[in-house]
């Protein structure tokens, strides 16, 4: 540093000179918020109205006849009442259970091969297992459609090979199962990536440390690596349970290939949609929505708390 | 040693005192413990290297099955074994298909062009809404900034039906229905893109840096673009590369607000295709989905391997997130 520079006002800085300091911080503060004016004005505009539009048009109902009439919690009640609604709902629910915690454990344990090393042509893979993120759910959904066909797909041939004949994996038992395969092939590279990103960034000391201590190499991946990569966890678990609750694209898409495998209102998403763009009835499509929406904010924030007190004990 | 270099003033390496070791760059793999050190039984390498091989086959069949089947007729895909090529192999006169109208239903071509614009301008608009606003976030505190920040943040838990349905309703008032406007401004809109540019900023713009500029008298404007823009570009690219894929592989939204399918993204156009395809009586279709869907594939994955530089470092930026 310059001596020149650090050579400090002796004296406290007179009233005068602290005020226009002050404006000055006031008029650069208010520059910061001009930084955030052009997304904030979208962000309100199409995010944050839109989701007040759908508060609103649920308290209505609109019939061909009589016009629209405030119904006040008339949708909720029906949308709440409605089975086919919750059993999508707790459909999601047992989907995110099984497909998250078995993507994740796959992705950490490719995440620590990379990050120790000890595959060879590691670089190769991570990139080969990364490349389901750049394939769009629509062609996904058709690619594995057209695999597990049950008559002409090569995997049943391969069943049959196997000796496991008349595998369908569409039936209703298999279907959930499938889809939790598809979603895995989708996400899995994705999530790797992310928690290998997280595991470089744990400090070599402290691996050193544990390495000369003598720890076994299963102790310093899950009691030191998997501490410290927490918040990487925590990210992950929150995102994708957010979007295992909006399954929507996989299975309307096998449904265009095998329409007797899927209900319907398979999921929220599909019952939202098809309750507003086939039957018409946005208003009571909106109720659904806002009630997905409590369902996500309620098993999302508490997946965080629940994660947060497991691991402090 | 000579008088003159004990005169000279400052430091001088002696010839004995090893070179300094390199400054540590996070993240390369040059980096690693050799694996000797972890004490791994016999066999734990091939055992492991196995494993991915294993996953890499889980990975790749489904694309593998694209490519191949790509260049099939419609009787071949349902007939001929689905991991090997077979006669005719009539890729060409499937692509040539590409740029027809199918049954009526679009012409790809047109979808691909479509697509291209959604993700270039929604996803470079979020882009650089997302780098404007997350250096807003990260290095002013102006009245409300955190409040609008966690605002932001919990916008991630909004349900896109929640948001897609009223918009779409709210179209037909405004005269944004079949518009590509429609489609392009809400994909401007990406609150993880502010949150990882903020998470960027801060851990890679100093705040004294600015505060210098600040001093030598340089404007706010200024010193983002010359100053804080340069040291954002690999967050920068990341966040533009999930943009574009997120817009490029964007479903729901297209599908409800267009009517049109002159408009049609690629998703939203093969979904119609495979919608069509069990009672269509194009014998045609199948193979067209297999090769379209591989066509939307391609110009992602390359974008990937060209920006792989980046997004490897980039994506640590999930990491830091707390």
């Amino acid at each position: 540093m310059n001596g020149t520079v650090t050579g400090a006002p002796r004296r406290p800085p007179p009233l005068r000179s602290m005020l226009v300091q002050s404006t000055w911080s006031r008029r650069r503060d208010r520059a910061g918020f001009w930084f955030v004016a052009p997304f904030l004005t979208l962000f309100v505009v199409l995010l944050l109205a839109p989701l007040g539009y759908a508060v609103y048009t649920s308290l209505y109902t609109t019939r061909i006849i009589g016009g629209t009439t405030f119904t006040g919690a008339a949708n909720y009640t029906q949308t709440l009442q409605s089975g086919e609604f919750w059993s999508g709902v707790i459909r999601v629910i047992i989907f995110a259970a099984i497909q998250i915690p078995v993507m994740l454990a796959i992705a950490f344990f490719f995440a620590t091969i990379f990050d120790l090393g000890v595959a060879k042509y590691g670089t190769l893979f991570r990139t080969i297992f990364f490349v389901p993120f750049a394939v769009p759910a629509v062609v996904g959904a058709v690619m594995w459609s057209f695999l597990l066909e049950p008559q002409f797909g090569p995997f049943v041939h391969l069943a049959n090979a196997l000796g496991f004949g008349g595998t369908d994996y569409f039936s209703s038992n298999l279907i959930l199962p499938t889809i939790i395969v598809i979603v895995i092939w989708e996400w899995t590279g994705y999530n790797m990536v992310i928690l290998y990103t997280a595991l470089r960034s744990v400090p070599r000391d402290v691996i050193e440390a544990a390495i000369l201590d003598d720890t076994p190499l299963w102790k310093i991946i899950l009691k030191v690596k998997l501490p410290m990569v927490r918040p990487a966890v925590v990210l992950l678990v929150f995102i994708n349970t957010i979007g295992a609750l909006q399954l929507f694209t996989e299975p309307l898409i096998l449904q265009y290939f095998q329409t007797q495998a899927i209900s319907v209102n398979f999921t929220p998403t599909l019952y939202i949609y098809n309750t507003a763009i086939a039957g018409g009835q946005y208003n009571l499509a909106a109720a659904a929505a806002v009630i997905l929406g409590v369902v996500i904010v309620i098993i999302s924030v508490s997946s965080l708390f629940v994660r947060r007190r497991r691991s402090e004990v | 040693m000579s008088a003159t270099t004990v005169a000279r003033p400052g430091p001088e390496p002696g010839p004995a005192v090893p070179p300094p070791p390199r400054p540590r760059r996070g993240g390369g793999d040059e980096d690693s413990i050799p694996i000797e050190y972890y004490g791994l039984r016999r066999g734990t390498v091939t055992a492991v290297t196995a494993a991915c091989v294993l996953f890499a086959i889980f990975t790749l069949i489904p694309i593998a099955w694209l490519i191949i089947n790509s260049t099939k007729t419609q009787a071949n895909i349902f007939e001929s074994f689905g991991f090997w090529f077979a006669s005719p192999f009539v890729f060409g006169k499937n692509f040539v298909l590409l740029f027809q109208n199918v049954d009526g239903y679009g012409v790809y071509f047109r979808w691909f062009g479509n697509t291209v614009l959604y993700a270039v301008v929604g996803g470079g608009g979020a882009t650089a809404l997302a780098a404007l606003a997350g250096y807003g976030f990260a290095r002013f505190r102006f009245r409300g900034s955190r409040a609008l920040f966690y605002l932001v943040i919990a916008a991630l838990l909004v349900p896109i039906t929640a948001i897609t349905l009223p918009l779409y309703l709210s179209y037909a008032k405004v005269h944004l229905i079949d518009s590509v406007w429609g489609m392009i401004l809400p994909s401007m809109v990406s609150p993880v893109g502010v949150y990882l540019m903020r998470v960027f900023v801060e851990v890679s713009v100093p705040r004294e840096l600015i505060d210098a500029a600040r001093i030598d008298g340089a404007g706010e404007l200024r010193i983002f673009f010359r100053l804080a823009l340069p040291l954002m570009v690999p967050g920068l690219m990341t966040v533009l590369l999930l943009n574009v894929v997120t817009v490029w592989n964007n479903y729901f939204l297209p599908l409800i607000i267009f009517s049109q399918n002159q408009l049609y993204p690629l998703t939203v156009g093969l979904g119609l295709w495979s919608q069509r395809a069990q009672n269509s009586g194009n014998a045609q279709i199948f193979p067209l989905i297999v090769l379209g869907g591989l066509v939307t594939i391609v110009p992602l994955i390359a974008l990937f391997l060209i920006l792989q530089r980046y997004w490897r470092s980039g994506l640590l930026l999930g990491s830091i997130a707390n």
